[in-house]
């Protein structure tokens, strides 16, 4: 045993954007690591934020592994922890452990036509995805994105949107009317629908609020997708992240250990606890 | 190693046993619980089953994973807190509480160690007591792959016949306290082995209850996840969370943040005991819960113990102690839960 598995590892904010405002805002923070260590990620694990004194969260690492200068994290403020990050300033310190959960078998998309849909908050862990294939180009097929929020103030990295759209094809949405909206408008998976990504040779990965998610897998599955084709992220009350107080299982499966990413192949056959 | 220890050498042996920190069942307003004894002569080892199981020893209630304060430098500073190191000795043990720990043992090693559980969990030694007569009218430990002469997790299993104790030492850190004091341990003769080998027989006609065919209960409850069983069996548990908090083998915890001042900061880390039997406990910020009911939560609690701990460690999460059916204040009795599954028409 040459290593504490609960003790954080400080690290300093160096960056903060605000990604959304109003009622329920979020932030993306870039962070460095105050000493040298081994920390190295997948996409799609997550690690366990600290905020001395408030607690621990865990967030998904929205940063690709190919960037080696810092993590990044966007955070949609919510309760203690999540406040507590939200007043923070560029400087400031914080814990992080991990990183945790299984990620994405990306190794095994080679060559393949890969779409991306998310929802609010949930493109966090696709953007980790997304700009790794996005840096590997020539080993995937088609990149797509279908990304979507209530509003159009609620879509998180616009900025680097506008530059995505340059590269791959990226169908956003809202999901009510509003001024000077030109893309679809509904919920994500009657954008789904709608833009009919094709099954042939694909994998798609969704990440979202699990009603969302629930209703992207069926308008999947009726345009065509296998459930191998069909992978999305779980995501269950978290408190130690390693798969041993016990609150975050599905049946046997602790989803911060064996998850948080499943096939629909793996998923459907598990009970409803998430 | 099997020795002789007479009742009057016992105390003699105990006070050889002095550098070690030494815990024995103690009574106190008429509930036993393990203690840390200072005089080596009160250890009685004949007791009705302790309160609390030795696991709030090796997995204390609440524990310091680590100290945090503000620190000039880098802003912050932050230190583990190890537990102290000193051997430490449990006396008086039911085979029952130290196969949970044995249990328990699954969860804290894997890819991520528990530095804070191996650490009193490896300098603790269990000396462990035959039930002669059973501890509690609730036990069911044959049931479940134990029995009251069990040796699983046990360095030293202790046989009371009347006026002497048969000795079993079964792993090296029991011979090294045998050894501490060799004059106070005779050799077993024939008829003591015998005396044994009847009292230890006798032991397991003493339980009285059991769960039959317990076997086919795994690939049942996989079939009645779905079924409005759990709706009617939860129906009069008032959500006070005893019978996970006594149970030997549940593991769950929380891990919060205690701040003595918050300018400038400091506080502490600390791991407290939890209960999956308490809304709170998979709920999420935005107030979605995948367990919002008491009926899916004592389906937790029995699939736990019952299927997803036996597909993922061959063994049931429980070894039918029975503290959790005496101390339901409104009579769930696991038993007749698992009785009435295994019965259940799918
Ligand atoms: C694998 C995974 C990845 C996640 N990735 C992100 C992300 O990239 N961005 C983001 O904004 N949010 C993410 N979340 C959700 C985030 O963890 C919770 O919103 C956050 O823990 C709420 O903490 P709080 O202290 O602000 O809220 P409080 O309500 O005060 O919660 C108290 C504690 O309960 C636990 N908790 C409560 N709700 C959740 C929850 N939904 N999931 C996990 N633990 C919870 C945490 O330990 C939290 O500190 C993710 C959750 C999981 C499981
Ligand atoms: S001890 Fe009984 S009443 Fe209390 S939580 Fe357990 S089953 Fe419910
Ligand atoms: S978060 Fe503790 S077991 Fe998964």
């Amino acid at each position: 045993m040459d290593y504490n598995v609960y003790i954080p590892k400080l690290a300093k904010i160096i960056e903060i954007k605000e990604e959304v405002g109003g009622s329920r805002p979020i932030k993306s923070f870039r962070t460095h690591f105050i000493n040298k260590n081994d920390f190295s990620h997948r996409c799609g694990q997550s690690a366990m934020i600290s905020v001395l004194g408030k607690g621990e969260s865990m967030i998904s690492i929205s940063s690709s592994p190919l960037v080696k200068d810092y993590l990044q994290f966007s955070i949609l403020k919510m309760g203690r922890v999540t406040t507590a990050l939200h007043e923070m300033q560029v400087g400031n310190v914080i814990g992080i452990r991990g990183p945790y959960g299984n990620g994405f078998p990306i190794e095994e998309w080679k060559g393949k036509n890969l779409v991306f849909i998310g929802g609010g908050i949930g493109l966090a862990p696709i953007w980790s995805v997304l700009n790794t294939a996005l840096g590997k180009r020539e080993d995937y097929g088609d990149l797509i994105l279908i990304y979507g929020a209530r509003t159009s103030k609620d879509l998180v990295f616009n900025d680097e949107l506008k530059e995505l759209k340059k590269k791959i094809t990226v169908f956003l949405s809202v999901d009510v009317e509003e001024e000077g909206w030109k893309e679809f408008v509904g919920f994500v998976p009657q954008n789904v629908t709608d833009k009919k990504p094709s099954p042939k040779n694909s994998i798609t990965v969704t990440c979202g609020p699990p009603i969302m998610i629930k209703f992207v897998i069926k308008a999947l599955k009726d345009l065509g997708f296998e459930d191998e084709q069909i992978y999305t992220t779980v995501e269950n009350k978290m408190k130690c992240g390693i798969g041993k107080c016990g609150r975050c299982n599905i049946g046997k499966h602790y989803v911060c250990k064996d998850g948080p990413v499943y096939s629909w192949a793996q998923l459907k056959n598990l009970p409803q606890e998430y | 190693m099997e020795k002789i220890l007479t009742k009057k050498s016992f105390s003699k042996w105990v006070k050889k046993l002095e550098s070690y920190k030494i815990y024995a069942p103690v009574k106190n307003d008429d509930l036993w619980n393990y203690e840390i004894i200072d005089i080596p002569e009160s250890i009685q080892p004949d007791y009705p089953n302790t309160v609390l199981s030795p696991k709030k020893i090796i997995f204390p209630q609440r524990e310091i994973f680590l100290e945090f304060k503000a620190s000039n430098e880098e802003g912050l500073e932050v230190k583990e807190i190890l537990p102290e190191e000193r051997p430490a000795i449990i006396f008086g043990v039911r085979p029952c509480d130290a196969r949970a720990l044995t249990l328990t043992d699954n969860v804290f090693k894997g890819d991520f160690e528990d530095p804070y559980y191996w650490k009193r969990r490896n300098q603790t030694i269990l000396i462990g007591l035959t039930c002669n007569i059973p501890p509690s009218f609730d036990c069911f430990c044959l049931s479940v792959g134990g029995s009251p002469h069990s040796k699983d997790g046990l360095d030293i299993l202790m046989t009371d016949l009347e006026d002497k104790y048969y000795i079993e030492s079964l792993t090296k850190k029991g011979n090294q306290l045998i050894n501490l004091a060799k004059d106070c341990f005779e050799e077993p003769k024939v008829m003591d082995k015998k005396d044994l080998e009847k009292i230890q027989a006798n032991s397991e006609i003493q339980i009285k209850r059991q769960i039959k065919d317990i076997k086919k209960i795994p690939k049942k409850l996989k079939g009645m996840f779905d079924t409005p069983f759990w709706d009617k069996e939860s129906l009069s548990c008032i959500q006070c969370g005893i019978c996970t908090y006594l149970c030997p083998t549940c593991h769950c915890f929380d891990i919060n943040d205690e701040v003595a001042s918050s300018a400038p900061l400091k506080g502490k880390r600390v791991r407290t005991w939890d209960n999956c039997q308490f809304p709170d406990f998979t709920m999420h910020s935005s107030g979605h819960n995948p367990r919002p009911d008491k009926a899916s939560r004592l389906r937790q609690r029995i699939l736990h113990k019952f299927q997803y701990f036996v597909e993922l460690y061959e063994n049931f999460q429980c070894v039918g102690c029975g503290r959790c059916i005496s101390k339901c204040p409104v009579g769930i009795d696991i038993i007749e839960v698992l009785d009435k599954v295994r019965d259940y028409g799918l």
